[in-house]
């Protein structure tokens, strides 16, 4: 359970990246010792920095790649990469050469007349490629509650209120008090996160967009790969391409869970 | 008071970065935090993290500043000296399981944390060399750092 230490809150620990600097010996004393003080009564911070220490005794234990074996590897990719292009050449060749010729058969085929005998079967062409209404179609965020201790403030009150809507799939009416929840809480990522979902499930493209902005603004790790995604999605609803694959390859980029489907999208519209 | 001896052994790596020094540092600290609280020092109990911390820095300070001098070796309690070889086992534990988290991490996530907690780069040069954007370090930071206190929690929890 985070604690708030009277000197020094887990907030800050977190927005001054108070845990690296206390590894890398880079706070002041003063500082250091607020800190250590902190995580003597803290268990969430100390725990974050007992992974922190953990892993880099580990990673200064592990061997660096040597230089040698770098410039090795890279002597490797000078001396192959010819003999790999030269083979790529060969082989577009030779698929041209085979293309060309087929094609040339087959119209030979058609300009002769039609013969009798067994039907050849052709490939069935492949499926025309979704369109943009299809790639901007979205499934509804999911939600689950966050049970928080103790009082509830008048952003969270309004947030949950209106949330009891969102499993019903009423998006409409969860808007006005996802509305006062951000009014109330305006930094708060989950809440402008929701109602820029609930502006785009209801069909609201611009202040979705301007919702999923604030969200990713915001710098929340837990929204920005989903805020640039669904930012992506509105963009698509709005038929603006190109700045739809901008938040695509954005999402891509975290490698987390919406990166497949950004991938799959991307690969639609390159078609 | 072993949550406390935890939290000695990270302030004594982190501030004399030397584990063996470290182990030695709880000892101190638990030793002279009992006898304190055996001569009725500590009259309020919700000061003990304090005390305990401030009985740390000092040794620890003291440590330093009598570098090369060796202290005389004194034998522990039985209690105290069972802590510490549990304390060991857990360190070692601790490190083979951050090994393997580590070897299920996707290489770009693990040079984000050896650039971030052994080369000490802010997210913004990592995003740099990396052709990405700062959020994204942060992001790929925190969530590869919790891929790692997850499977420790996960296995540490089980034995």
């Amino acid at each position: 359970m985070p604690h708030n230490y009277q000197a020094m809150t887990c907030n800050e620990v977190q927005e001054r990246e108070i845990l690296e600097g206390y590894l890398l010996d880079r706070l002041a004393e003063p500082e250091r010792e607020e800190f250590e003080k902190h995580y003597f009564e803290c268990a969430s911070c100390f725990s974050q920095l007992q992974t922190r220490l953990a892993v880099q005794t580990e990673l200064q234990r592990q061997p660096v790649m040597p230089a040698r074996a770098r410039g090795a590897g890279f002597r490797l990719v000078w001396v192959w990469t010819p003999a790999f292009a030269a083979v790529a050449v060969v082989l577009a060749a030779g698929i041209w050469w085979y293309s060309a010729r087929e094609q040339h058969a087959s119209q030979q085929v058609s300009l002769s007349p039609p013969k009798t005998g067994p039907e050849v079967s052709l490939p069935s062409p492949p499926p025309p490629p979704p369109s943009l209404e299809e790639l901007a179609r979205l499934e509804p965020p999911p939600y689950s509650e966050v049970v928080l201790r103790g009082g509830e403030d008048e952003g969270q009150e309004a947030f949950r209120t209106a949330m009891l809507n969102y499993p019903k799939k009423n998006y409409a009416v969860a808007i006005p008090g996802l509305r006062a929840a951000v009014k109330a809480s305006p930094q708060n990522p989950r809440f402008n996160f929701y109602l820029g979902a609930c502006y785009l499930l209801t069909g609201q493209t611009d202040p979705a967009i301007a919702s999923f902005r604030k969200t990713i603004s915001l710098g929340n790790p837990a929204y920005s790969e989903s805020g640039h995604f669904y930012l992506a999605k509105a963009y698509l609803e709005k038929k603006e391409v190109s700045a739809a694959e901008e938040e695509l390859q954005k999402t891509v980029q975290f490698h987390g869970s919406r990166e497949k489907e950004a991938e799959e999208i991307r690969r639609q519209l390159g078609k | 008071m072993h949550e406390f001896s935890h939290r000695v052994f990270v302030m004594g790596v982190v501030r004399t970065r030397d584990r063996e020094a470290a182990r030695e540092l709880v000892q101190d600290v638990l030793m002279a935090v009992i006898g304190a609280l055996r001569k009725g020092q500590l009259q309020d109990a919700d000061k003990l993290p304090a005390f305990i911390h401030g009985t740390a820095r000092n040794l620890i300070n003291n440590q330093l500043r009598s570098a090369g001098q060796t202290p005389p070796v004194e034998p522990l309690p039985e209690d105290l000296a069972e802590e510490n070889l549990v304390e060991r086992l857990e360190d070692a534990e601790r490190g083979r399981l951050v090994h393997q988290a580590l070897d299920r991490l996707g290489q770009e996530d693990r040079r984000i944390l050896l650039m971030t907690l052994v080369e000490g780069c802010k997210p913004g040069e990592i995003a740099a060399r990396l052709g990405l954007t700062s959020e994204v370090v942060r992001t790929r930071k925190l969530r590869a750092l919790k891929k790692v206190a997850d499977l420790i929690e996960k296995r540490l929890s089980r034995t």
